[in-house]
């Protein structure tokens, strides 16, 4: 036994030593290591010895498995800092005149589809884009769309703050925009009325990760501001929307819902498309699903950014288009979206 | 708040089936997230803490079903010969009120079935009878009570007082708290007895030789209590109530029917302390009906918002003036969150029904276009790109760990989160590239040996002591040759067509910091003198820690 496993050690030491590609050191090792590999095999015999024996082999065993071990660790060190070496002698050549590129098909992220329809269609209404930070001040993110600091409403959203040590801005100042409202503040103050705004971006949340949920989603969201801005207005977008996006017989429902920055605030459901309101496993069997929260501008954020609450009112309508995606795509899993699998993103 | 549904027919005249109630709240009222035929279960709003209490639901459901109320309200006070107890309150900020009542002669024992099944359907469980009272009051009325085993309580004084610097407190779930002086607690003459409006101490829990109590009922301030409870990350049944915001009204109703729940048992109110002002002070709030129609869309007639709000227990006075029909509307005392018109039109909307309202499109000129220009450049790129061969990828905002170990990079530079939820949204990024490479590496992975992505997203980084972002475009490229950059050489003609007047200078290799790329395969991108990016083979070694053998080639540009 002793003397097959010295075999083994000189044999492959030699081999080792010779390798000069990390292809054959990756042979050398599952010849080695691999299922019925040189040690492996060895490894089998074990069983018929004796204790004695045992105890006198097991350690040579060890010791040569270990060595083989560490000289393909080194080998590859040593391949790899050749490789690393010989990059200096390589030059950059430029590619001839009638170089061609290979061909391939390109794609757009299935958001940047997703957006380029829903923005196109809100331009056909006037809408501009006009995006926010993603890095934001609490004023733009809470405290203009009327959430105070310490109010117990500040629980709807978890939010992830910037470590504000070594900058000029107070701790808790400055945050992740929680979700892409905070563009309507920074137009408002601006004071330029009548307003049709839209944005489609990203937002963060302090949430841990699952299939439905990500600390990092994109929301959609359109503010409008005038001297006669109706909820009946805000029906007929809702409305526009749905059927934009999901075909002409989609159609909203306004519900209540409770949201500080808007006053009347309405959850808006969209007839459940995969069963038109017959429900299924999708709607949970209420026909609808919930789509988007909206509302009519609260006074105080009129207050805030400067603008008149007696003479303009203004509405606002958003919602996150990943999970729209997700349910008109049939995708199982929010994180798709943004981990970069090209078997994902090759297939929209 | 899960709502017992046996028990909220006693307190109003419904036939309705759970299903029916529950679309009909769904609709008008609050969001039901599941019902049974025992309980129904609300998503319950911060606005609506009136509904966080069986009375309340009660009310609501009385307006939108158009059924009667089969509750009256008693606030008559028996104490008014009885002798207090001592009670201070420190601080007003604290608690507006504070109530004590002791009863004598109680004994404990278990709840009758009626009062564990009310519980259970609430979601609660019972505990004794003497404890169990306190909930099911809680759950009527809204306003959480607690119960001290007066053999415990120093003094018989229950005062309400900031938590002195580190005190601590064994609460009922036997767990030490350690107090701030930002907590309220409800506090003898000698130690604290109770996490106001959170939790109680074990100390001076109800035990089976309890006899006699101190009833203990409080206005504790929202803010405090919250901030308490999310530093002790303890939210109970109360806390939430608290935090919702109570009234004295229902207060003392609640203290009143406690009180008699306790002499049921055969308890005898022997001293009551009302410190404080008992008043609500009623909200009068101004409503016309040019501004209701007007934010709403359509005409509501005068009745129709009258009896919407009447039903609701709002009362009003209409009167005539220059702008229409006006009304004073009194606000009754258990809706905290009226406080303007435009949440009276709220309600008249709702009641009149969301459905009714038609879809009717912007009027008015179309405002002036914003400046889009950033956006359609974007857009530019990204066709381009895609017309190119290349494929987009979206990928997070921050850097992995592994990309700040195997790059080395420099953390000090990077956007910080102060509250990670892991070491993965630790650190805001500063380019994009580092995350396209491991984008590159999981491919690979999964057996695409060409692998042509870009992205355009924003990155972060800190300049004059502020954080600042702005978009970039980066393109990988690994194409299963030794030289991928000679393709991106020629890929990146696509982009220098839309990014005007973009010069490419090699560098010398002597000038590469970090040795993160080829020595030799390496170009500085300038627009109007600034360096606004680069084209380069990612060394080998950088390459190999991340997982990849191949080579691979990145451009990356700053552009807004």
């Amino acid at each position: 036994m002793e003397e097959k496993i010295t075999k083994i050690q000189n044999e492959y030491w030699h081999k080792i030593t010779k390798a000069n590609s990390l292809k054959e050191l990756d042979e050398i090792f599952l010849k080695l290591f691999g299922k019925n590999g040189a040690v492996d095999k060895l490894s089998k015999d074990f069983p018929n010895f004796s204790a004695n024996e045992r105890h006198l082999i097991g350690p040579l065993f060890n010791s040569t498995k270990k060595n083989l071990e560490t000289a393909i660790q080194k080998r590859r060190e040593a391949v790899r800092e050749a490789s690393y070496k010989k990059l200096e002698s390589e030059k950059f050549t430029f590619p001839l005149d009638k170089w061609e590129a290979k061909k391939r098909t390109g794609h757009l992220h299935l958001a940047t589809q997703f957006k380029e329809e829903i923005i196109k269609l809100f331009e056909k209404l006037g809408f501009s884009q006009f995006d926010a930070p993603h890095i934001e001040l609490d004023k733009y993110n809470f405290e203009y769309l009327n959430i105070p600091k310490d109010h117990p409403s500040r629980d709807l959203w978890d939010t992830l703050y910037i470590d504000t040590t070594g900058l000029t801005i107070a701790p808790g100042q400055m945050l992740l925009r929680t979700h892409t409202s905070n563009f309507w503040p920074r137009l408002m103050e601006k004071g330029h009325t009548p307003i049709r705004a839209m944005s489609f971006d990203r937002c963060f949340r302090y949430e841990a990760t699952d299939a439905r949920h990500s600390h990092t989603f994109n929301q959609f969201e359109i503010a409008v501001v005038g001297q006669n801005i109706t909820m009946a207005n805000l029906k007929y977008l809702s409305d526009y929307l749905l059927k934009g996006i999901l075909g002409k017989e989609a159609k909203s429902r306004f519900r209540p819902k409770y949201y500080p920055f808007v006053e009347p605030g309405v959850g808006i459901d969209c007839l459940c498309v995969f069963c038109h309101g017959k429900g299924c496993k999708i709607c949970s069997g209420t026909g609808w699903f919930e789509i988007a929260g909206a509302g009519m501008i609260h006074p105080n954020v009129f207050k805030f950014t400067g603008l008149d609450p007696n003479k303009y009112t203004g509405l606002a309508w958003g919602f996150g288009p990943d999970r729209m995606l997700m349910l008109k795509h049939g995708i199982e899993d929010i994180r798709f979206f943004l981990e970069g699998n090209l078997k994902f993103l090759e297939k929209y | 708040m899960k709502v017992s549904l046996s028990w909220l027919k006693e307190l109003v005249d419904i036939k309705l089936s759970a299903k029916k109630l529950a679309d009909q709240l769904s609709l008008i009222s609050i969001g039901v997230k599941e019902f049974t035929d025992d309980f129904l279960e609300l998503d319950l709003t911060y606005n609506r803490g009136d509904l966080l209490s069986l009375r309340g639901v009660a009310r609501e459901v009385t307006a939108i079903t158009n059924s009667k109320l089969l509750f009256s309200t008693d606030t008559s006070s028996q104490g008014e010969k009885l002798p207090g107890t001592p009670v201070k309150i420190a601080d007003v900020n604290l608690s507006a009120v504070q109530c004590v009542a002791k009863i004598t002669g109680l004994r404990v024992a278990k709840s009758p079935e009626a009062w564990v099944k009310k519980l259970a359907d609430c979601g609660m469980r019972t505990v004794n009878n003497i404890a169990d009272v306190t909930n099911l009051i809680m759950l009527e009325y809204g306003q959480p009570l607690h119960a001290f085993d007066q053999t415990r309580v120093k003094d018989e004084t229950i005062n309400v007082r900031y938590a002195n610097p580190g005190e601590t407190l064994v609460t009922l779930d036997g767990k030490l708290r350690k107090l701030e002086s930002s907590d309220i607690v409800l506090a003898d003459t000698e130690k604290a007895l109770d996490v106001a409006g959170i939790m109680g101490g074990q100390d001076t829990e109800i035990k089976n030789s309890t006899t006699t109590i101190l009833l203990s009922a409080s206005l504790f301030n929202p803010n405090l209590v919250r901030k308490t409870a999310q530093r002790l990350a303890l939210h109970s049944e109360a806390s939430k109530r608290f935090q919702h915001g109570l009234t004295k009204t229902s207060l003392l109703q609640a203290l009143t029917a406690a009180i008699k729940m306790y002499e049921g048992l055969g308890g005898k109110l022997t001293a009551l302390a009302l410190t404080g002002d008992f008043e609500d002070n009623p909200k009068i709030l101004a409503l016309s009906q040019h501004k209701l129609n007007s934010l709403i869309g359509i005409d509501i007639p005068a009745n129709q918002v009258e009896s919407s709000l009447q039903s609701l227990g709002f009362t009003l006075a209409s009167h005539l003036s220059s702008g229409g029909l006006k009304w004073k509307v009194t606000v009754p005392y258990w809706r905290l969150d009226i406080n303007i018109e435009e949440d009276l039109i709220e309600e008249v909307a709702r009641m009149y029904g969301y459905e009714k309202i038609p879809a009717q499109p912007l009027e008015g000129a179309v405002p002036e276009k914003l400046d889009e220009s950033l956006q359609n450049l974007i857009y530019d790129l990204k066709t381009a790109l895609k017309n190119a061969g290349l494929t987009e990828v979206q990928t997070y905002s921050f850097y992995s760990s592994n990309i700040i170990e195997n790059l080395k990079l420099e953390i000090k530079n990077l956007v910080k989160i102060a509250n990670p939820l892991s070491s993965e949204t630790q650190y805001l990024r500063q380019s994009i590239w580092p995350n396209l490479l491991e984008v590159v590496e999981r491919n690979l992975k999964h057996g695409f040996s060409d692998i042509a992505v870009f992205e355009i997203g924003k990155a972060y980084y800190v300049e004059k002591d502020l954080p600042k972002e702005e978009y970039r475009l980066s393109i990988v490229l690994c194409n299963g040759t030794d030289n991928p950059l000679s393709e991106l050489y020629q890929v990146v003609q696509n982009v220098w067509k839309i990014l005007k007047d973009v010069m490419v200078t090699k560098v010398d290799p002597k000038n590469l910091a970090a040795n993160l790329c080829h020595p030799n395969r390496y170009f500085e991108l300038e627009r109007n003198g600034k360096q606004i990016g680069g084209l380069s083979e990612i060394h080998l070694k950088i390459l190999n820690k991340l997982g990849i053998e191949k080579r691979v080639a990145i451009m990356e540009v700053e552009f807004s």
